[in-house]
């Protein structure tokens, strides 16, 4: 058995507008869609609970087909309440007329039956809600509400569990912990998971595989770690908000350390050797701002091949910690350190400061 | 519609039209007697005359309160069965056929509407000589000046006070809800008993609650539609308009009665209310 537990490739519109998605997963397993907002992320969860109807393609829960619409075969439809898809929307939606234990045993065919209990309080134990199972939803925090409804969404034993935003409403304490708490949840339930989000973080946490999804298209897929990271073209790290994108040109290439020297006006840098870039190629050059180390001067020994000297320009909070964007005559780079770090280096706007960075922390991007 | 007096903001914001409160205090104190004092007069009269305690068991009044109780517990039963998927329907598709908005705006014409147009409209439908009339005469049926026509007449009327309210309580209810419970493995029928009624179901007593007390206390479209005639259509209402003349103390005893309905259908109303707040606080 080395089949997908789900797959499927399928186009729907709504409202004029249409996406396009093929996907698998395998049980345990994540698969992020990332993109913006608008991108049809939601859209594509709803076709696959059935919440949406597509106009082609094929979806296959756990070896059923629950929609077929492909030339010269039988269509096939199964409605939202026989494709045994748990479904945690970004509101959670949690009926207000029940309480919490209500709430998980919706879902479970014979509510009455002891086995119906055991699954609830199973969940309840699982999902850290005990004490609070006769409480009515409105009495709950944003991330009780939030186990809640995954319980509530796992309690029937889905074939495919779907998330969207599933931590959205949450300070950033609540979703480091949920993320861990969901992790482990997937690999001892076994299921395979579609999660959305737009938050890099949530997707290099959680996801096996991302799918970048913008107006409707995937644009790119891969492991997190590469597709969010060091995406290879410019659309993605757009997307995925690489801070620095600078404009250059190849001033040389030197096979011998592997590596390459670009440069845009005064300023060089080396990146990893690329095939096909000759001498005067104009290039896109990312780098993550928290691939960057800031010193107070140049570091006389270093494995980082990069070392530019600049002028702290401008310094903001960005949580966790703080992001300085540094003017190296002229060019802005953007850099990420800790709040601990700003303090212990007393950084104000108008400080001189060097920028260091590995060679291997520059990728080149194609438009 | 009392819901919303309910659930109306329960901060203290009075003090912002302070100014203004001698004169809430006497338009209120002017409104409670206004009210107060004819319901006051009936229940001291009801004391002092003497054929009320007669009335109260005499045969007329309780053949008037079976009837009344009866037909419009029947009617009640036809506008909840047929008014409920109306009301859904409305609510959900309202906004984006161009029929429903139209038929939307009609539903709440019969609040308007005097009830007496309404039996003279009914008679015109159904009457002998009605639109209806020789159909319904060449199959044995003749519905005018019989116990069915009261039934229609309160129909009628009280049909409109519960359609609006369930229909405003199941738009409410966000169809999002109904889409998870669907992914939760429950079918749409299963989904409308255990969620979509439950979470209208303030909005649906309320409406039942008005609509009831309406076809209680209907008189126009009746008389003009059904007639009175004692023990098949006279209801209470018209039993009172003609004891009047006659005898006093059993159109007391049947005005005490009637208060003591709609009094009780208040409290009874307000008890199944406070009784969901509390289990959903």
């Amino acid at each position: 058995m080395n089949d997908a537990a789900v797959k499927g490739q399928f186009s729907v519109s709504v409202g004029g507008f249409a996406v396009k998605l093929a996907f698998s997963v395998e049980a345990g397993r994540v698969l992020v869609l990332f993109g913006p907002s608008g991108a049809g992320k939601t859209t594509a969860l709803r076709t696959i609970a059935g919440l949406a109807r597509p106009e082609s393609g094929r979806i296959v829960i756990a070896g059923r087909t629950v929609f077929a619409d492909n030339d010269g075969e039988p269509p096939c439809w199964e409605p939202p309440h026989r494709r045994g898809v748990g479904y945690v929307t970004q509101q959670n939606h949690l009926f207000p007329h029940l309480t919490v234990a209500e709430n998980i045993a919706y879902g479970l065919p014979d509510r009455r039956s002891d086995s119906a209990h055991r699954r609830v309080s199973h969940l309840i134990d699982r999902l850290h809600l005990a004490s609070l199972e006769d409480r009515r939803v409105s009495q709950l925090s944003g991330g009780q509400q939030q186990r809640t409804a995954l319980a509530r969404a796992l309690a029937p034993s889905p074939d495919l569990l779907l998330l969207d935003e599933p931590f959205s409403s949450l300070d950033m304490e609540l979703r480091r912990a949920l993320g861990v708490e969901l992790r482990s949840a997937i690999r001892e339930l076994n299921v395979p998971v579609i999660m959305v989000t737009h938050s890099r973080e949530e997707a290099l946490a959680l996801g096996d595989t991302v799918q970048i999804l913008e107006a409707g298209r995937v644009v790119a897929e891969g492991p997190p770690l590469h597709v969010l990271e060091q995406p290879g073209q410019g659309q993605v790290a757009r997307l995925v908000g690489v801070e620095n994108l600078l404009r250059m040109r190849v001033a040389a290439r030197l096979p011998q350390d592997g590596t390459m020297v670009c440069q845009a006006g005064e300023r060089a840098l080396e990146t990893p050797l690329a095939d096909g870039c000759a001498v005067g190629d104009a290039v896109t050059v990312g780098i993550r701002a928290s691939d960057i180390i800031l010193a107070a001067g140049p570091l006389p020994q270093s494995s980082a091949r990069n070392t530019w000297a600049g002028v702290v320009s401008a310094v903001e909070l960005r949580p966790p910690g703080y992001e300085v964007a540094l003017d190296c005559a002229g060019t802005i780079l953007r850099c990420h350190i800790t709040g601990a770090s700003l303090d212990a280096m007393g950084i104000t706007a108008g400080q001189p400061l060097w920028a260091i960075f590995k060679a291997s922390s520059c990728f080149l991007l194609s438009e | 519609m009392r819901m919303m007096f309910l659930s109306a903001g329960n901060g203290n914001r009075g003090a912002a039209l302070g100014a203004l409160a001698p004169a809430g205090v006497a338009a209120t104190v002017i409104y409670v007697l206004f009210i107060g004092l004819p319901i006051l007069a009936l229940l001291v009269r009801a004391g002092q005359e003497e054929g009320f305690l007669a009335g109260l068991t005499g045969p007329l009044v309780l053949q008037a309160l079976r009837l009344t109780v009866v037909t419009s517990v029947i009617s009640l039963v036809i506008v909840v069965v047929v008014g409920t998927p109306f009301a859904l329907l409305l609510a959900r598709q309202g906004s984006t056929s161009r029929l429903l908005r139209v038929i939307d705006t009609f539903v709440e014409l019969p609040i308007v509407l005097p009830p007496i147009v309404a039996g003279v409209a009914m008679l015109m439908a159904f009457g002998r000589n009605g639109l209806l009339g020789p159909a319904l005469a060449s199959v044995g049926v003749a519905i005018p000046f019989t116990t069915v026509a009261v039934i229609f007449a309160q129909i009628f009327v009280a049909a409109p006070f519960y359609i609006r309210a369930a229909r405003i309580g199941f738009t409410g209810v966000d169809p999002a809800y109904e889409e998870v419970s669907q992914t939760l493995g429950v079918s749409p029928w299963q989904t409308f008993w255990r969620l979509t009624l439950p979470m209208a179901r303030p909005s649906l007593l309320t409406g039942a609650t008005l609509a009831w007390a309406r076809a209680v206390s209907e008189f126009g479209a009746t008389i003009m539609f059904a007639g009175n005639l004692t023990g098949r259509t006279q209801t209470m209402p018209l039993a009172i308009m003609t004891t009047m003349e006659s005898s006093l103390g059993a159109a007391l005893a049947l005005a005490i009665l009637m208060l003591a309905i709609s009094a009780l259908s208040l409290a009874l109303l307000s008890f199944l209310l406070r009784r969901r707040a509390k289990a959903s606080p």
